[in-house]
């Protein structure tokens, strides 16, 4: 073991001291990124108190980025709105304000006709088990945020995904712990439920042996092709279809790419539309990226940009490439592109932004550990990434 | 400290050493010190000729007396020390690995964290990976499993493992609550404040306080309540009786253009004076601070002025990873490391008098015999003041020897 420290272990260590060349302690950092300081206890700045401030949606509408948290247990969830230009949080505002008993806001935001924005919540869990609650959220003058209760879709069910058709008339959503797929007419409220994709009594079993949640198996996230279908994961690893025009429901032939015996893990927890129409897909199972041809309905298995598990958020820039993120807790997320003509995929690893605000005015650094999710502005020049931890901000980066 | 703040800062070092080399600059510093080498010994680590440094990894034990080290290759092989003022020993209890029976994929870098010791004179420390291998590696076959929180008995020398914090983070430093037992912890990199029940195996993670530099050091009050610093330097304090996080409203002083880069470093370094109910604080940005910690909430907070007035250098300059207090109520720093000295090429040993403000040097060393020094609060029952020192050795890249620092401002210590 000496001869082992001293010839191969010291010899390595040296190396880690010398710089660049191995990529340690190197971050990216692209010119003119930063970071929003969003989280601050004890603040006199409009801040997110500690724990209520998981960024688990986010939505940018021209210098306005729209973000919605998850709180711990027993404590609400909070909504912000945070300028690009200002680089500062305009506004918070409390859930418990117009929806008490939620304790997440996890699947915003899909865009409505009259840049109304829909969000669905998860309920907190206790004895009096509320729903969770559709939401119409509206950004006014000055950032000012006007929440709208639209009730409880699915009775005694929260809402896991949502997705707004094109024309922002309808919602598409899957409820939780269900797993039910429904829809949601916006001006009439009228709400359609659909039991094909809920996990069965051999999805179940399943679940229970590998001692995994409604969290692991349920489809969280739901796109749209060009011709109108809506496509999201079930439980079994296979992907759905669901056809507004005739109101039903096909499960595609191939299933999403997997590990040897995990399929068991199979979620698609984000999907991005390229402007050909094909769909990109991350599988939070193994961490695959995938895409799905519309018109063959096939699904080709990328491979995945790190070891770890988890493709949270995808969202193409302007340049053309597909951004992600992959991993997660227990270790971190890794930002990643995917150039489908050029490198293919790289890893971006841990960003790290600059944060200025009053009292910090020479600037910090901020290290994304935690990066949960990623929005694309609507013109693919900044993307937005919201982190997931007890104190969590924004970091922003603009798109060559 | 590990190498990536150390590579961040030396160009600020020398920044901040070509200042200081102006001119004039000597007769600033020019005071008289009663202090010789008899109130000095430097004490080394026996029957391990790898050894390459310390870090936080210090302590003393009230209920024997001793001083505890812990010391490492800086690879995968950490010594633990005991030293024994009564009889001016200095003894290898044994490397923590085969102590605690690790498994090979159990590997630890070094201690980081302070060694504490609880009123029945077990000692706690918590264990480090210590490099890249641990930030970047993680589930690869080669990669971190996490660092363990550690318990040492030195009646029956038993080094019992009581568990890991996070998986693949290490646990920076430590804190104890003596009434209760609970420990404290911080992870590296993601910066995450443990509490830790060892006697019921509970654990619970607060979550992240810091941003991309993870403050070292931990420090608690005579209730037991543990205190950190978050990315804008100011005071986040576990209130035990509450079970919560309280945030001091104010960051703590920093000179004006102090960098960011400082700023979220924190706190470098405490000590305690019980008898006033003041826990003496040193800054990345070289502040010298006076915290007078209540019971609840965040209590007042002094601003000493710098940790030492050169007049010509950049005043938060200065890297000042210790600190001790005499029975003379009087501070002892050791101030250079990182490649950042006040005199080139030279670390100072400075006292601080609170009653008068006065900051004296009392030596000056060359770096190829003090490099650098680490430890806080670290003073036996005779009033000698412990530091854990690291020199770099010349020619041999990283290389360097871990000692330990026995100081008494008022006795000889050599007879």
């Amino acid at each position: 073991m000496r001869n082992l420290t001293k010839k191969i272990l010291l010899p390595a260590l040296y190396l880690t001291c010398s710089g660049p060349l191995l990529a340690q302690y190197t971050f990216f950092t692209p010119k003119e990124a930063f970071a929003i300081e969003v989280s601050l206890p004890n603040s006199a700045e409009k801040r997110l108190p500690m724990y209520r401030n998981a960024i688990t949606s986010l939505h940018v509408q021209g210098d306005r980025v729209l973000g919605g948290t998850t709180a711990k247990d027993g404590l609400s969830p909070y909504l912000f709105v945070a300028s690009i230009s200002e680089r500062k949080v305009l506004s918070t505002k409390d859930l418990s304000e117009t929806i008490t008993g939620q304790k997440g806001i996890a699947t915003g935001f899909c865009k409505g006709a009259d840049n109304q924005l829909y969000a669905g919540t998860l309920a907190q869990v206790n004895k009096n088990q509320q729903p969770g609650h559709l939401i119409q959220v509206g950004i006014g003058n000055g950032g000012k945020i006007e929440v709208k209760d639209l009730g409880a879709p699915v009775a005694g069910e929260g809402i896991f995904a949502l997705l707004s058709n094109r024309e922002g008339t309808e919602l598409y959503g899957i409820s939780y712990p269900g797993g039910r797929f429904f829809t949601y007419n916006i001006a009439t409220k009228k709400v359609q439920v659909y039991d094909e994709v809920a996990p069965k009594e051999k999805e179940l079993k399943d679940a229970h042996d590998f001692a995994i949640g409604p969290e692991v198996y349920l489809c969280k996230a739901l796109v749209q092709d060009n011709a109108g279908l809506v496509y999201g994961s079930t439980a079994g690893n296979r992907i759905f279809a669901f056809d507004p025009v005739k109101k039903s429901i096909q499960f595609l032939e191939t299933p999403l790419p997997s590990v040897w015996g995990r399929e068991v893990l199979g979620q698609v927890e984000a999907w991005a539309k390229a402007p050909d129409g094909r769909l990109y897909g991350g599988n939070a199972g193994d961490g695959q990226l995938f895409v799905l041809d519309p018109k063959t309905k096939k699904i080709k298995n990328l491979g995945k940009p790190m070891m770890m598990a988890r493709l949270q958020a995808l969202a193409f820039g302007r340049d053309g490439k597909l951004y992600g993120l992959a991993g997660g807790a227990p270790g971190y997320s890794h930002l990643f592109y995917y150039d489908e003509n050029g490198a293919g995929f790289v890893d971006l690893g841990n960003p790290e932004f600059k944060m200025v605000a009053p009292g910090i005015e020479q600037g910090i650094l901020w290290r994304g550990f935690q990066l949960s999710t990623l929005a694309a502005s609507a013109d693919g020049k900044y993307m937005v990434m919201g982190e997931d931890e007890a104190l969590s901000q924004l970091m922003i980066f603009p798109v060559e | 400290m590990n190498f990536r703040s150390f590579n961040g800062l030396f160009a600020g070092a020398s920044l901040v050493a070509g200042l200081l080399l102006a001119p004039g600059f000597k007769t600033a510093f020019a005071q008289k010190s009663a202090t010789t080498e008899k109130n000095i010994a430097f004490i080394e680590y026996p029957d391990f000729p790898e050894a390459h440094s310390t870090w936080g990894s210090i302590g003393y034990n009230a209920a024997s007396n001793t001083v505890h080290i812990g010391v490492t290759n800086h690879s995968n092989k950490i010594g633990l020390y005991t030293f024994d003022p009564a009889q001016n020993s200095m003894k290898l209890n044994g490397f923590i690995g085969d102590m605690a029976h690790l498994r090979k994929f159990q590997w630890q870098g070094k201690i980081h964290s302070k060694i504490v010791a609880s009123p029945d004179g077990s000692i706690y420390f918590s264990t480090d990976g210590g490099e890249s291998r641990e930030e970047y590696l993680m589930e690869h076959p080669q990669g971190y499993a996490g660092g363990f929180f550690m318990k040492w008995d030195p009646k029956t020398g038993d080094l019992k493992n009581l568990g890991m914090g996070l998986p693949y983070e290490s646990i920076k430093d430590i804190e104890i609550d003596p009434k209760t037992g609970t420990l404290y912890g911080i992870t590296y990199p993601q910066a995450h404040f443990l509490v830790f029940d060892p006697a019921k195996n509970d654990l619970r993670d607060f979550g992240r306080l810091a941003s991309s530099h993870v403050p070292r050091v931990l420090f608690t009050d005579s209730w037991g309540n543990c205190y950190y610093v978050d990315w804008r330097q100011r005071l986040v304090k576990y209130e035990k009786e509450r079970d919560t996080l309280v945030f001091a409203r104010e960051s703590l002083p920093a000179f004006a253009g102090t960098p960011g880069s400082k700023i979220i470093t924190g706190v470098t370094a405490y000590a305690k004076d019980e008898a006033k109910g003041i826990i003496y604080l040193v800054t990345y940005g070289a502040k010298l601070i006076a915290f007078h910690p209540e019971k609840e909430g965040i209590g007042k907070v002094e601003d000493l002025g710098g940790v030492i007035d050169t007049g010509k250098a950049v005043s938060w300059g200065p890297y000042v990873p210790n600190l001790n207090i005499g029975t003379n109520g009087k501070l002892y720093y050791i101030i250079g490391g990182h490649g950042n000295y006040v005199l080139k090429d030279k670390t100072v040993l400075v006292e601080y008098d609170p009653a008068t403000g006065k900051k004296t040097i009392l030596k000056e060393y060359p770096t190829t015999a003090i490099t650098e020094a680490t430890g806080s609060d670290i003073r036996d029952k005779d009033g000698n003041l412990y530091f854990a020192g690291r020199r770099r050795l010349t020619g041999k890249g990283d290389l360097s020897s871990p000692f330990l620092i026995k100081f008494n401002p008022e006795k000889d210590i050599r007879k």
